[in-house]
């Protein structure tokens, strides 16, 4: 369908100013990161530094470790996306699928995850983890992190095997497939764009986490994540903010990259359920 | 593994136990993970305990804890704030979220960048976003004020969080920013596994574009749009880094949610066993919420 | 190949997981040592050489000396002890620490003083570390405040250095500006926390407080809220606040910053306030003069303990740890690398005064405040002083928000005080 001009436009216009406003927080996390303290608490304010101080950038990389940081989050965040999109994917083939008696209760059970206040949990979970052995170790978590992401893709992906014809796996299956065959081999590639906001929900989730790493890596400087290191460049009695804006453009890049590749994926689901 | 065994397993007469078994690893980590805190957080609750030694002989049984915890009008008055306040959100990122997803689906050069730019608050991590927003809504040189004053709908600068109605609504602009990519991203992805032909169905049948809007998409969003939003709300009930850091509950406890009254209780105050029944009332309500919106939801759908 | 990647993705990622493992440290034996000041650049540095000569006297013993920020530090603290995994050295603030001694989870140090026949009198602030009859803690730092101020602000509005709260309040009246005449005020006469923690917002109010002659609580732990002097004192910090003297909703580090940085005439802060001076924009012409409060504020800030849990050949090791900082060396460095005021009597701060200038000012201060018993904790109210002070805070809030009037606010305040600390 053509737009005519006068569509076009609004469209543009709609776009420019919903972006505008979106990230405009994200311009300003910017600006404090380049502006003195002087120019951050004047009026009228300045949208952008006279003299922007780039040198901030690699100030702050050469003094903090920030690659060691960014790599641990990385570490944790891949594994958290593994683990929870291989249990995910079964648990929301169980409950989509098989008539399991209590599925449901089951499936809330596992939504439990994402209720009880996470100031409750810290504490037995330094409990559990310390007579584990396994304070001061990334798989910590790791598990802590999947257990956060499960709940939500096991129920996300529920829903989208819900929306997938059962006559494609029955007609695999006649064809000698087992259920999980049927699964891995029709079942999951229509659910791309599913698949790939599993993915990208879980490295944000694991990305983003500051309390369960402020909790288990506290006496292990070397498998710091990039949150828990920013949260220490907090100092007692002042901070400087613009360094920690650095750390945290720094910080954001990855998740932005990630995005970018797994966007494809999030579009390649068009194509995919067109063919349905 | 022997292919009989499989094939047992898929006679429908067997079905629920291969389901069982699919279910088990996320059960067991859920266990694992949540089912012991949960107990512990149970039991300190109906004991009368200030800070709590994991594994040390408990104390006596006791109610005290609830009793106190009903009778006080600071519970009944977090109930009410975190209500408002998981109302305003949910509703706002909603609105937002769905509006921008149907904006960059639409065909538009550049439309990449723009799908990127909607999910980018998402990305920037919350002890960050708060910080940003802490310096928009400063009360001083805040730019938000300034932009209020220009505007002529201030008359000087706002105190943001020294006034009771201010701050809740800098928090709550502040959580939209932070929650509505997460429902734009589920939407466009829901968006995508539309197939194409039901619109061009649609379309030979005459139907204008708010018809299909209303019975193709909508229908079509639903079964992630309730997971998504199901989960807009937990983040409101539990969150706790945005609110500590931008508000801490105040100013006269107009942004205290369950979860801060919680931490207060626990960490502010060394009341463990109070905190951890304000913990577990905050977990009931949740399990309601959830299954009102859930059950409803999946059973409307099928 | 892909099948190749993918398994060296994984081999990769499952290594990366597993060196936290294989770093653990071959060492005979680590102490842990959790504080909030390792990037501190005085008190970071101090303690660091601290660490390396007690490593150095203890071949084979390390110090693991780990950063948690103040922000979460209780927070962290409370975890480590309920988890049962506590550090070996306990670095905690003067306000908190109470509750991990009244739960038994801190070494009592008199055998160990009486051992090594130390004597603590005229340790300054030493009296906040008894607990329970025991001493649970040795004071790292009592301190006095100090007034900075801009001189080139002052003299733009005509105003001598105030030395009583008149001409504190007349001085700030007169340096509270708007520059730019835009309507806005973009210059103050002070600056005051008035948003976050309940601790620091106590504080800055106590500043008024004291000198109206008023406090929390008498020597005996009886709430004395419901005074005039505590009327008079609220008065005083409703005045500050809603003249607008000082910027509205602001923490104390982003006050320090604008202070250093030359946009508020008078700040009365601790000697911590030296440090960011020196960073800012009006580091060149900022001055620090005697605060025109009587008695001045001070208060005991950090303490450092041990764990009662560990075993006894690491208590030993602790001990000579927390002995090395108390040495007349490291008290005087207290001063020279951290230009803080040391809290032990013999310590020689001769020739201090070189390097900080403003040295003697905060001296005087601290004896000040420590002769008329100054602190900010309440006696009888440390156990409950986090409630008390969100209490105290929420309730100077509503004075501010409702404009009430202070005599019926602190009548109110008593009565909640009394509930709290009746539990």
């Amino acid at each position: 369908m053509k737009r005519s001009p006068l569509q076009t436009f609004l469209l543009y216009a709609c776009v420019v100013v919903t972006l505008v406003i979106i990230l405009f927080p994200v311009y300003w996390l910017i600006v404090t990161a380049l502006s003195t303290t002087v120019e951050l608490s004047g009026l009228p304010p300045s949208f952008w530094p006279e003299m922007p101080q780039w040198g901030v950038f690699t100030k702050v990389w050469n003094e903090r470790p920030i690659p060691l940081w960014l790599l641990n989050s990385a570490l944790a965040a891949l594994g958290s996306v593994a683990l929870s999109m291989v249990v995910s994917v079964l648990a929301g083939y169980a409950l989509s699928r098989f008539n399991v008696r209590g599925g449901h209760g089951l499936g809330l059970f596992i939504l439990t995850a994402k209720m009880l206040p996470a100031t409750l949990l810290v504490i037995p979970l330094f409990a559990i983890f310390r007579q584990l052995g396994m304070i001061g170790n990334l798989w910590t978590l790791v598990l802590a992190h999947a257990t956060l992401i499960i709940p939500f893709t096991t129920w996300m992906l529920k829903g989208y095997f819900d929306t997938i014809p059962r006559e494609l796996e029955q007609a695999a299956m006649v064809d000698g497939c087992s259920p999980l065959g049927a699964l891995w081999r029709v079942i999951l590639p229509v659910s791309t764009p599913g698949l790939a906001a599993t993915a990208l929900y879980a490295f944000v989730l694991s990305w983003a986490d500051y309390a369960y790493a402020r909790t288990f890596l506290i006496n292990s400087q070397d498998s710091w994540t990039a949150n828990l290191g920013i949260a220490t460049m907090r100092g007692e009695y002042t901070t400087d903010w613009n360094e920690i804006s650095a750390a945290a453009v720094f910080v954001a890049l990855p998740i932005i990259i990630i995005y970018l590749f797994l966007e494809r994926y999030l579009v390649g689901g068009l194509t995919a359920g067109a063919e349905k | 593994m022997s292919k009989s065994g499989i094939f047992d397993l898929a006679r429908p007469s067997r079905q629920h136990i291969l389901g069982y078994l699919l279910l088990a690893p996320a059960v067991f980590l859920v266990l694992l993970i949540i089912a012991y805190p949960l107990l512990i957080s149970l039991d300190l609750s109906f004991q009368d305990v200030k800070l709590p030694r994991i594994g040390e002989t408990r104390k006596p049984f006791t109610l005290t804890n609830y009793q106190r915890l009903f009778s006080s009008s600071e519970f009944w008055m977090a109930c009410w704030v975190t209500l408002k306040l998981v109302a305003a959100v949910t509703v706002g990122s909603l609105i937002v979220g769905v509006s921008t997803a149907l904006l960059v689906n639409q065909r538009f050069a550049g439309r990449t960048l723009a799908r990127i730019a909607v999910a980018l608050p998402w990305a920037v991590p919350e002890v960050i976003a708060v910080v940003i927003f802490a310096w928009i809504f400063d009360s001083s040189f805040g730019l938000m004020s300034w932009i209020l004053v220009k505007l002529g709908l201030a008359d000087g600068m706002v105190a943001w969080m020294s006034t009771p109605g201010a701050a809740f609504w800098a928090l709550t602009v502040t959580m939209i920013w932070k929650g509505f990519p997460f429902v734009s991203i589920m939407t466009l992805a829901g968006l995508q596994s539309i197939p194409t032909d039901y619109y061009a169905a649609a379309k030979v049948d005459g139907a204008n574009a708010l018809q299909r809007f209303r019975w193709i998409t909508i229908p079509c969003l639903m079964p992630v749009l309730g997971v998504t939003l199901v989960l807009v709300m937990l983040w409101v009930f539990r969150d706790f880094s945005i609110i500590k850091v931008l508000t801490e509950g105040g100013p006269l406890k107009s942004t205290q949610t369950l979860s801060i009254m919680t931490y207060d209780q626990a960490f502010g105050f060394f009341k463990f066993g109070y905190a951890s029944a304000v913990g577990i009332v905050t977990l009931i309500i949740c399990v309601v919420a959830s299954l009102a919106m859930l059950g409803r939801g999946s059973k409307a759908l099928y | 190949m892909k099948t190749l990647i993918k398994s060296a993705a994984l081999a990769a990622l499952t290594a990366g997981l597993m060196t936290s493992v294989a770093a653990l440290p071959a060492a005979a034996e680590t102490l842990k040592f959790v504080s909030w000041q390792v990037d501190d650049g005085g008190m970071g540095d101090w303690w660091k050489a601290a660490i390396e000569k007690f490593e150095a006297e203890h071949p084979g013993v390390t110090i693991e000396f780990t950063k948690v920020e103040r922000a979460s530090y209780a927070d962290t603290m409370t975890t480590l002890f309920a988890g049962g995994q506590p550090p070996h050295i306990v670095h905690l603030a003067s306000f908190e620490y109470q509750n991990f001694a009244e739960n038994g989870w801190m070494e009592n140090l008199d055998p160990w003083l009486e051992k090594d026949g130390i004597d603590l009198a005229g340790w300054a602030g030493q009296g906040t570390c008894r607990w329970n009859d025991e001493t649970a803690c040795i004071m790292m730092l009592y301190f006095g405040f100090m007034m900075a101020y801009n001189p080139q602000i002052l003299a733009d509005a005509n105003v001598e250095v105030p030395t009583n709260y008149e001409e504190f309040l007349d001085a700030a009246r007169a340096t509270t500006k708007d520059l730019n005449g835009d309507g806005i005020t973009d210059q103050f006469g002070t600056g005051h926390e008035t948003k976050g923690g309940a601790g620091q917002y106590l504080t800055e109010m106590l500043n008024y407080i004291l000198d109206a002659g008023a406090y929390w609580t008498d020597k005996d732990g009886n709430i004395t809220i419901d005074t005039p002097e505590m009327v008079e004192g609220l008065t005083r910090w409703k005045t500050v606040v809603e003249e607008g003297l000082t910027p509205v909703d602001m923490s104390a580090g982003d006050v320090r910053k604008l202070f250093a940085d030359g946009k508020i005439a008078m700040r009365l802060d601790g000697p911590w306030l030296y440090g960011t001076m020196e960073e800012g924009a009006a580091a060149d012409v900022l001055e620090v003069a005697k605060p025109p409060f009587n008695p001045p504020l001070g208060g005991s800030s950090n303490v450092l303990g041990m764990a009662s849990e560990i075993s006894d050949e690491q208590k030993e090791l602790v001990w000579d740890f927390i002995k090395i900082t108390m040495s007349p060396e490291f008290q005087r460095s207290y001063a020279t690398v951290a230009g803080n005021t040391p809290p032990s009597p013999a310590a020689d701060v001769s020739g201090v005064e070189k390097d900080v200038p403003h040295f003697q000012i905060i001296v005087d201060t601290q004896k000040a405040a420590a002769a008329a018993g100054i602190d900010r904790i309440p006696t009888g109210l440390e156990i409950q002083y986090g409630e008390f002070g969100k209490m105290v805070q929420e309730e100077v809030q509503r004075m501010l928000i409702e404009d009430l009037d202070p005599a019926d606010v602190v009548k109110t305040m008593q009565e909640k005080a009394e509930a709290i600390q009746n539990g």
